[in-house]
């Protein structure tokens, strides 16, 4: 028992370490900052122009697009990047396992989206005068949100390829087709029926509608199904990722 | 207890396959060669031992516990110097060795200590806060094999730790490997390079074709193969080519054109000895040297392999050969 709990320590200190050595090499190279930072404040603002939006509508989407963005962008980047160059071998041969490994990477997505979307969240409460409803469940949400969706960027990460471009197109593409296809844009009540029924696969769906609630205090979806949709979200999405780390082992990539 | 022990690793890669069924041991505190060809399955057994590459059967034990079953404590225990310096070349020489201190989880209290040591040991200690990205290709070199040392380990994998260095940095770390072995650590290392096998390592594996053809020490390698002997014989130039009728003495296996000497490979050189100079008188040539070589370790892997002695040297010799009109292969 004591030996489960000196090895669960060292796998945290472990993955901790990977989380400060990425922060320090790739939080600040181009692909970063163009996928995950100022891609969200694009699309927010080309779909914003001319619509005559509230202040705390405007946030809580604002909110949702920059931690979809800002979390899935690390995945795709780093890993197909690391291993290019091989240094991701040094981590697949470090003494951790691989989920400890895969935890890592996807704390560095959220930590990054988590960072970006408290810019956003400071800016729109400054600019705007915007007061926050549930600032509990924007935390949470802001959270899970990041989790979630860096999980989903670390499948894309977990490809066996070693060149990152075979990687960023589909992975961008995912994501696009995701925020057109949710109700970022068009809020779920205003959506057809079928339309609403796609967008219910979507967990940026649920991400948006907990910043709604959050910011603005009301939602379409209950909030604690958005709570647990993003929750399983993280841990159903960690499977895929696992089952191509193990591919790649096999064909050694 | 063995270091390493291999139990029939086999590793298909779709239909081909790269290793097939290898079983060897490496015995703790010794240095291990595993010459292979280039493209011979080197790279896939090393990355299979060091966990990074799924074999489609076999077993692989290091200090007695089986990788597949649980590869953490293997894990902690090793070192690994990939081909490439796979370093972080955004961060400084000091960071990247900070890095991996952290995560093989050496003590906050000696982590400075042994960078410091190993910056110095390595003539870095000037360049530590450099970014990597300015270092040389031997100075990446040896940073990797700094990141792969700093947590002391028992078991050091390398894969050909030298190639593409100029020769000082080359003997450096050939000196700092040997003072490792010496405090202790099993190297495993992977190489093309013959002679690097032959000074270091206390025994090699011969890797054929996927397949382990022999694993002895150097030395009982070449006294195998004593039929790949050779006589090397200079004679003082006169503007004639004796090539074809050295290549015709009685005993005579093959013969190669090295610069300014002849290389005859016999199975007997005693034989070939007096016909060379009988040979010579008959031609009235001098002769400024005339020396018996034991066959190197580098004959005895090209006789293994299936290539024919002197095989590497031949390519090169033909060209020259075709450009100066002289040289061949019997």
């Amino acid at each position: 028992m004591q030996l489960t709990i000196q090895r669960l320590k060292n796998e945290f200190l472990e993955a901790w370490t990977v989380v400060v050595k990425d922060i320090r090499v790739y939080y600040l190279r181009p692909g970063m900052i163009m996928f995950g930072f100022l891609m969200p404040f694009f699309m927010f603002f080309s779909f914003s122009v001319k619509r005559e939006l509230d202040a705390g509508d405007g946030l809580a989407r604002l909110l949702a697009l920059t931690i979809f963005f800002t979390a899935a962008a690390a995945g795709p980047f780093i890993i197909p990047t690391e291993r290019s160059v091989r240094t991701y071998d040094r981590l697949l041969a470090a003494p951790m396992s691989l989920i400890t490994l895969l935890l890592g990477k996807i704390a560095v997505g959220a930590f990054f989206a988590i960072a970006v979307s408290t810019v956003a969240l400071i800016a729109g409460l400054l600019i705007f005068d915007v007061t926050i409803a549930q600032p509990g469940f924007l935390a949470l949400g802001i959270f899970l949100g990041a989790v979630a969706f860096s999980t989903l960027g670390l499948i894309f990460g977990s490809i066996p390829t070693n060149n990152p471009g075979d990687v960023q197109m589909p992975s961008t593409l995912l994501r696009w087709g995701l925020m057109f296809i949710s109700g970022v844009f068009v809020p779920l009540g205003e959506m057809t029926t079928f339309a609403r029924i796609i967008a219910y696969f979507s967990p940026l769906t649920y991400a948006q509608d907990l910043m709604n609630h959050s910011v603005m205090g009301s939602g379409m979806i209950n909030v604690w199904l958005d709570v647990a949709v993003l929750l399983l979200t993280s841990i159903l999405l960690l499977w895929p990722s696992i089952q191509l780390h193990k591919r790649a082992q096999v064909l050694g990539k | 207890m063995n270091a390493i022990e291999v139990n029939s690793l086999t590793k298909y890669y779709g239909d081909h396959l790269a290793v097939d069924h290898i079983s060897f041991s490496v015995k703790k505190g010794e240095i291990f060669g595993f010459l292979v060809p280039n493209g011979a399955g080197k790279t896939t057994t090393q990355r299979m031992l060091t966990t990074l590459l799924k074999p489609t059967s076999g077993q692989i034990l290091i200090n007695g516990q089986d990788i597949a079953r649980d590869a953490y404590p293997a894990k902690r225990v090793m070192g690994l110097v990939p081909e490439e310096s796979c370093v972080y070349t955004e961060l400084s020489a000091w960071d990247n060795l900070m890095f991996t201190s952290r995560l093989y989880l050496v003590p906050r209290s000696e982590r400075a200590d042994r960078a410091h040591y190993l910056l110095k040991t390595f003539g870095l200690l000037e360049k530590k806060d450099v970014k990597v990205e300015k270092f040389s290709k031997g100075m990446r070199r040896r940073l990797s094999i700094g990141m792969a040392i700093i947590h002391k380990p028992t078991l050091l994998f390398l894969d050909e730790p030298t190639p593409g260095l100029d020769a000082q940095s080359a003997r450096d770390i050939l000196g700092l490997i040997r003072n490792l072995n010496a405090e202790g650590t099993t190297v495993f290392l992977t190489t093309h390079l013959i002679e690097e096998a032959n000074q270091l390592c206390d025994r090699v594996a011969i890797i054929n074709n996927g397949m382990i053809a022999r694993i002895d020490t150097p030395e009982n390698l070449k006294l195998t193969f004593q039929r790949v002997q050779s006589v090397e014989v200079s004679l003082k130039p006169n503007g004639h080519n004796y090539g074809e009728e050295l290549g015709k003495l009685s005993g005579v296996i093959s013969i190669l054109k090295m610069g300014d000497k002849w290389r005859l490979f016999s199975e007997d050189p005693s034989l070939l000895l007096p016909a060379i100079i009988k040979f010579a008188e008959k031609n009235t040539l001098s002769i400024v040297s005339l020396n018996t070589l034991a066959p190197s370790l580098e004959d005895v892997f090209l006789e293994i392999t299936g290539s024919p002695v002197g095989a590497v040297q031949q390519v090169t010799n033909n060209n020259d050969a075709q450009k100066h009109g002289m040289g061949e292969q019997k």
